[in-house]
């Protein structure tokens, strides 16, 4: 058919801004593809992210150019209820995000919010706690819970309504390292058994390069770089835009270009050390 | 601050009462709370009292009950005041000032029992509109959050400086602007927040929306509401009949 | 200059936060606090300003314990910039909120609009002197708080996770700040859990786990402690790492990656 995201040319500025956001902006994802998104800040990651799930235009209005189209609706045209069904957003703060008195009936939330009958409902809410690994919390309050928990039942909500496409906000931010990379770990696995789709805007790369598809760079409103991680990081420019290049990259790169290793994989220190004895014996 | 999350701050329980239908347990506690108006003598509020102690006892939160009550019992000595200034009646002031407990009490073992999502309930049984439940419900939710923003606000301000104890009222009302303004942007912003995560829910999708959890009334539910009417029908009648008559 | 002695700390729920914590910490050092999410490290700053009082044992600031001071006199010593600027700005203009904590430690008006002047200048932020501190980005917004901070001119600064959600650009900043702070006979303390950011500047490192100090050292020493780093849920620097793989001496790793490649080179020659 085509991909499951095709944004064309696609434009918009807040009605009380003098420059434009997001500016001809073009970008393909396919379906199971994890995109990662980065670029310094106020670089218009945020925009582009809510024109993806259709916030923008339909809550927040302004000079709209170009198309999005997500899973064969067009954004623009078509209204938040079936783009919701389409497309999950997992916002920055898993806070914000929490409405209910009880983890379940929060997963709910969505479900209830379309009319899915009761049973259904029970049994999509109990899948989702089943993916999360966060069963045992099912009957808890909010506040009880840790920020890494928080987040799990954030995400369960967003994955009970069975997007096609997934939105992550910066996940990782509030995260310590650990409970980070089990969060990519999370998202991959979801990737290979639900064939989601996944849009991450993150500036802590070093966890997601292994697992991401595409890496997407933006400056200004504008897409600046666009490849593959390995391609991206070994690039030159990618500092150039705030872009943390892991620093075990930085060493390969520059080996590679003495001619001690190659640039084919993005290597793991581990896997760099192996490599480096490899060329020794 | 302490005795209002003391004396309405729901917290989980696992005694009887709080397994009822929420419905029942607000006809008890407004049973309770027109008792306490029709009482005429200090021996029949005795009476409502000790009913109100008991039931809390029930309820396994008496220690939280008794709280409330010492520290509405406080308060309720200004209006022991006021009304024997006005009125020079020893007895009726004091009946006023221990209904006024009695009111405070029999409303906080409402809402000491009954969860965020049992008040919900109720608000739709009330067919209250769908929005202003669900904004009561997550005011409540974020009753917890915002305490401890307040707190980490605070805790901000008194590290560059900010005194908060101490000083006179003027001082203090002054010193307090530094906690509200971060406090009420925060809220602002929140709400934003809240208002995409819930067009990102599809919220609104529907006209009806269905539910997760239903709740039923089981016979134990119908038969404390019915006890708890008769009991309320009787103590009236005794109240206006019998005890006039017996002790005038 | 900051004194814990046994300290212990017990939350409402029971759990405690820090359990007999001792810790010194001399003027003009820079230590890192690093342990994952719950493992003290923020309730171990609380309790250097008084805003949480031990349980058991005490708190030296300066010789002084934080029991007979009040967190704002204690943070004219110690300033601490925690994570979140919302839960502190509130004033109308960049310059009246950076006067604020001026004003309350009692500095003198021309003073006041000097100090003002310098930090707004030493960070950046002049060109928003009379604009509101609520329209500012995040990244600036941390910068501002920062700012107040240094305007009073503490002797000790504390950073409550300052890479959260920054980019590189803002995060090399952050270091070149710290690096100055340092270099001025400044005592810094970051709390945080980005390791790869903390490496380059080689800070004592103190390592927390469930409320207690599990390691204390030199970062060259201490980071490459693989198990207990593990145990403790810290990260690993990735050139640490990569250092380890390669040569089983347990002396200096690589601080940045330009020591990893002259390491490598010089072994390649030599035969």
């Amino acid at each position: 058919m085509g991909h499951l995201l095709e944004i064309d040319g696609l434009g918009f500025r807040y009605p009380d801004s003098p420059k434009m956001a997001v500016e001809g902006f073009d970008l393909d994802v396919s379906e199971g593809e994890i995109v990662v998104l980065a670029g310094p800040s106020g670089c218009g990651k945020s925009t582009l992210l809510r024109a993806v799930n259709g916030l923008i235009p339909h809550m927040y209005s302004g000079d709209y150019t170009g198309e999005v189209r997500v899973g064969g609706l067009n954004v623009k045209e078509s209204n938040m209820r079936d783009l919701a069904q389409k497309v999950g957003f997992l916002f920055q703060n898993p806070e914000n995000q929490i409405f209910m008195f009880t983890v379940e009936r929060d997963i709910a939330f969505g479900l209830e919010n379309l009319g899915v009958p009761r049973p259904e409902m029970r049994s999509r809410v109990d899948e989702a706690m089943r993916l999360l690994e966060i069963g045992e919390l099912a009957l808890r309050a909010p506040h009880e819970l840790s920020d890494g928990q928080k987040q799990r039942v954030a995400l369960a909500g967003v994955l009970a309504m069975r997007p096609q496409l997934v939105i992550l906000d910066e996940p990782t931010s509030l995260l310590d390292p650990k409970t980070a990379a089990e969060l990519v770990a999370l998202v991959a696995r979801l990737r290979k058994d639900l064939g989601t789709t996944f849009v991450v805007v993150e500036h802590r790369l070093d966890l997601l390069v292994k697992v991401a598809d595409k890496l997407v760079v933006m400056n200004e409103g504008r897409k600046v770089i666009e490849g593959t991680p390995r391609e991206v990081l070994f690039g030159d420019e990618a500092e150039a835009y705030g872009v943390t290049v892991p620093a075990i990259t930085r060493v390969q790169k520059m080996l590679a270009r003495d001619g001690f290793v190659s640039q084919d994989n993005l290597l793991s220190p581990g896997e760099l050390a192996k490599a480096l004895e490899g060329g020794t014996r | 601050m302490m005795w209002i999350s003391g004396g309405f701050i729901f917290r989980r329980g696992t005694s009887v009462y709080h397994r009822l239908d929420p419905r029942v347990k607000l006809l008890i506690s407004i049973l309770m709370f027109t008792t306490t108006l029709l009482v005429r003598s200090v021996y029949e509020l005795a009476g409502v009292l000790a009913f109100m102690i008991s039931v809390a006892a029930v309820a396994m939160v008496l220690r939280r009950v008794a709280r409330t009550m010492t520290f509405t019992a406080l308060f309720s000595v200004f209006i022991f005041v006021l009304n024997l200034v006005f009125t020079g009646n020893l007895v009726t002031s004091l009946l006023y000032a221990v209904r006024f407990v009695a009111i405070v009490v029999s409303t906080s073992l409402f809402f000491i029992t009954t969860s965020p999502d049992e008040l919900e309930q109720v608000m739709k049984t009330f067919k209250l509109p769908r929005d202003v439940v669900f904004a009561f419900v997550t005011a409540v939710r974020f009753i917890p959050v915002m305490l401890l923003d307040t707190i980490q606000i605070m805790d901000a301000q008194k590290s560059r400086g900010l005194e908060l104890e101490g000083g006179n009222i003027l001082r203090r009302v002054r010193n307090m602007i530094p906690i509200l303004i971060p406090l009420v942007v925060n809220s602002v912003v929140r709400s934003g927040e809240l208002a995409e995560a819930m067009e990102a829910r599809a919220y609104g999708a529907v006209a009806h929306p269905t539910s997760l959890v239903e709740y039923r009334t089981s016979v134990t539910d119908k038969v404390v509401a019915m006890a708890a009417v008769l009991l309320f029908a009787l103590t009236a009648y005794s109240f206006y009949y019998i005890l006039p008559a017996k002790f005038p | 200059m900051i004194e814990f002695r046994d300290v212990t700390f017990v939350h409402q729920n029971g759990v405690k936060a820090l359990d007999s914590v001792s810790l010194r910490i001399d003027s003009g050092e820079t230590v890192a606090i690093v342990g994952e999410n719950g493992a003290g490290k923020t309730t171990l700053v609380k309790h250097v300003t008084g805003l949480l009082k031990p349980a058991l044992g005490y708190v030296l600031v300066d010789g002084q314990k934080t029991t007979e001071m009040t967190t704002a006199q204690l943070s004219r010593k110690v300033g601490v910039a925690f994570q979140n600027p919302d839960h502190q700005l509130f004033s109308e203009s960049v310059e009246e909120e950076m006067s604020f904590a001026l004003r309350n430690f009692g500095f003198p008006p021309e003073l006041v609009e000097q100090r003002v002047s310098w930090g707004l200048e030493l960070f950046g932020l002049d060109e928003y002197r009379k604009s509101s501190p609520l329209v500012l980005s995040g990244g600036e917004k941390k910068r501002l708080t920062l700012a107040c901070i240094l305007a009073w001119d503490p002797e000790v600064v504390i950073l409550d996770e300052p890479t959260v959600g920054q980019d590189s650009i803002q995060k090399e900043r952050l270091v070149q700040t710290i690096r100055m702070l340092s270099s001025t006979g400044k005592t810094v303390v970051v709390v945080s859990h980005d390791i790869e950011f903390l490496w380059p500047m080689q800070p004592r490192v103190v390592v927390m786990k469930a409320g207690r100090i599990v390691g204390d050292g030199p970062a060259p020493r201490l980071m490459l402690e693989e198990e207990l780093l593990d145990s403790a849920r810290v990260a690993q620097p990735e050139l640490v790492s990569f250092y380890q793989r390669l040569t089983p001496r347990p002396d200096s790793p690589f601080v940045d990656p330009l020591d990893a490649r002259r390491w490598i080179e010089g072994r390649r020659s030599a035969p």
